[in-house]
């Protein structure tokens, strides 16, 4: 600055005085050149501090605020609990304990009689449907088979829910910083709540009523601004195409779902197939820069989905939480061909020894403590509106589960966009269960007498088989320009075992992609100016098979579970539809 | 259901009351991208004579003051159409340092 000063004050004193002549008089002049100078010494103490700032201020931050109201339907919600029993061990089970029973010398003969007089209680207190399946079970065991279903609930209960209006927030704040120049650091805090609601939980009645650590992010808990993102990059290893990113990973909202929430690619896994919060840690190659083919990158990722040890109380050696396995994450997440135009895009994905559910948190549903804890259900009946929070841990290992999926977007040059997805998922089960099931399978409930002898209760004891399941699913969707922003058609298919990990996916039903069954959606997007739009749309669910969302447990057909010839732990929707309108506000 | 038939009412006729601020208009990113990479890159690369340039080398403003202040030697613009430019400009517009980028990794 002081540079330029000078060749100004140089550049006026040369010139000629002639030409000065009718010009302004030197005492003018020097007025003029103060006035330039105190300007410009201004200038110089406005410019130092945002040159400050700019040094100071490492992160850049950035983000989008979206207020959403959703009224939503859901037609001939059915609640039809069941489970399997072995009614073979269980003839056998009670017979040993009426002997025991009748064994004047045999210690526990007090404690198991007891237990036969509330299990008789029980028994008596079943309603007619209960006891026609009941001796069903014992007749279909007296023929060979020795499984069938056990119906919990007196009757299944069928209604229509509708919810008018619900309104939700989503804040998200992305945060960008410079370590060096091949090493950046990205992170993004999200709040997700619904109005009215900051408890953090949800009264388990669906999987999108758990909150844990891979969809709080996508699933409403409450005012709490969480980490959905924190990673970090470092590009051009030694001056290779190598990349490696260690952190919370941006593994939601991957193409092609960007489309529908009318945001760029937001996150590196197929939105198909993946739409999941990750702690894990990806090394890419950029293969562009050997085979010429633009955008084209491959990477490995590798995750962890559970950790089996720490926090679960394993210094009590509990073996019903501290005797089960890591889960692990690792894949191929392949970009073929990226010229920010087209991306072809193929996902190989294996999650190794996966457990029977995750670590969360939920209310716990008094309707499950009639029918799992009759003890504590006499309490809980006097505070039916109060639901106790329970920190959830699986117990068991149950399988794996690959993926493999290949996912095509196109944007035209005339604002039109259409993508495709296909994608398979297959489900190995090792033929244990949990309370829930195995993977893919239902657990089959053993009659077992409490370690004092005085109950019995049923326990899951194996998962009823373990065969290999394969599911399969299709995306498909365009967005076409339209007055003033754009509209968008998206339809999906999930077969019975279809098993996605795209939970996150913020839809207030829960994933759409996760349907097994049809989901179809249309939308229209306004754009009011560049950083804000309103979308108004609707998404219709039709679901075929139970269990959407979820590897655990066996798929039931939803026309059974209406008819009463199936059952579920859960309650099960047969149709649904949620119409929205939201207004997004990027920043 | 009749709050939500207000509510998007009400949302659309704010919508349809909203103003475009939209800075540079008119260009087409996709070709502005092929003509940055077929007619710039030769000489804005590393080691040529222009240097290093990518999108991300300004600010949306920045480009945007770059364009309409023609602050480019102008013999190396000759061969552009004005809509040449502006397509270029939008390319480098839409992908500017402060524009929305895509969340990958890597």
């Amino acid at each position: 600055m002081n540079r330029f000063i000078f060749l100004l004050l140089t550049s006026l004193l040369l010139i000629p005085g002639s030409l000065l002549a009718a010009q302004p008089t030197l005492e003018e002049l020097q007025q003029q050149i103060a006035d330039i100078v105190e300007e410009i010494e201004e200038l110089q103490d406005r410019v130092s501090k945002p040159e400050r700032h700019a040094a100071t201020d490492r992160i850049s931050w950035y983000g989008d605020l979206r207020v959403k109201a959703d009224t939503l339907h859901y037609n001939k919600v059915t609640w039809n609990p069941g489970i399997q029993l072995d009614y073979a061990d269980f003839g056998a089970k009670m017979a040993a304990w009426n002997a025991i029973a009748a064994d004047a010398g045999d210690p526990r003969q007090a404690a198991v009689t007891n237990a036969l007089t509330n299990f008789g209680a029980f028994q008596a207190g079943l309603s007619s449907e209960q006891q026609a399946v009941m001796g069903a079970g014992m007749a279909a065991a007296g023929a060979g088979q020795s499984v069938s279903p056990f119906m919990l609930a007196p009757t299944k209960k069928t209604s229509d829910i509708n919810n008018d209006i619900l309104y939700t927030t989503r804040l998200r704040l992305g945060m960008k910083a410079e370590i060096a120049s091949n090493m950046d650091f990205s992170g993004r805090l999200s709040m997700y709540k619904n109005w009215g609601d900051s408890t953090g939980t949800k009264v388990f009645d669906s999987w999108n009523a758990f909150t844990m650590d891979g969809t709080d992010g996508g699933s409403t808990s409450g005012d709490f601004l969480r980490v959905e993102r924190a990673y970090f990059n470092w590009k051009d290893i030694g001056g290779t195409p190598f990349y490696l990113s260690i952190g919370r990973r941006p593994s939601t909202s991957g193409s092609p779902a960007n489309y529908r929430n009318n945001e760029l690619r937001g996150g590196t896994p197929s939105g198909h197939m993946v739409d999941f919060n990750f702690d894990g840690i990806t090394i890419g190659y950029k293969l562009e820069e050997l085979t010429g083919i633009e955008g084209q990158a491959i990477r490995f990722c590798y995750g962890q989905g559970f950790e089996s040890e720490w926090g679960n109380g394993e210094m009590f050696n509990d073996t019903s939480t501290a005797n089960i396995e890591d889960t692990h994450l690792g894949g191929f997440n392949i970009d073929a061909y990226n010229d920010g135009a087209t991306l072809v895009q193929m996902t190989l994905f294996r999650a190794q020894d996966v457990n029977d559910g995750f670590k969360g948190t939920f209310a716990f549903p008094t309707a499950y403590a009639q029918l799992f804890a009759p003890t504590m259900y006499t309490d809980m009946q006097a505070f039916k509106n109060m639901n106790f929070v329970v920190r959830y841990t699986p117990s068991t290992v149950i399988g794996d589960i690959n993926l493999a999926g290949i996912n095509f977007a196109r944007e035209e040059e005339n604002g039109f966009v259409w993508f495709g997805a296909l994608g398979m998922t297959q489900l190995v089960p090792n033929g244990k269960a949990g309370m829930f099931g195995g993977l893919g399978t239902d657990a089959v409930f053993e009659a077992t007498l409490t370690e004092d002898n005085s109950k019995i209760y049923m326990a899951p004891a194996r998962a009823e088989n373990s065969d290999t399941q394969e599911g399969y699913g299709v995306y498909v969707g365009i967005q076409a320009p339209a007055p003033m922003g754009r509209v968008g058609l998206e339809y999906n298919y999930g077969s019975e075992y279809w098993t996605p990990f795209t939970q996150a996916q913020d839809d207030a039903m829960g994933s759409k992609l996760a349907t097994r069954g049809h989901a179809g959606e249309a939308y229209y997007i306004v754009d009011i100016n560049k950083n804000a739009f309103i979308k108004v749309g609707g998404i219709y669910y039709d679901y075929e098979y139970t269990g959407s969302g979820s590897p655990v447990g066996k798929p039931q057909k939803i026309d059974d579970i209406k008819k009463g010839t199936a059952y579920s732990l859960m309650p099960v929707v047969d149709t649904a539809y949620d119409l929205y309108a939201s207004m997004t506000f990027k920043f | 259901m009749k709050t939500l038939k207000l509510i998007t009412i009400s949302l659309l006729l704010v919508a349809f009351c909203g103003s475009s601020v939209l800075a540079v208009e008119g260009g087409n990113d996709r070709k502005g991208k092929y003509l940055f990479k077929k007619s710039c890159k030769t000489c804005h690369t590393d080691g040529a004579e222009g240097g290093v340039v990518t999108p991300l080398s300004k600010t949306m403003s920045q480009w945007d003051r770059f364009f309409s202040k023609g602050k480019h030697a102008p013999a190396a613009w000759e061969g552009f159409s004005e809509q040449d430019l502006l397509d270029i400009n939008q390319f480098l517009y839409d992908h500017a340092v402060d524009s929305e980028q895509p969340e990958t990794c890597g």
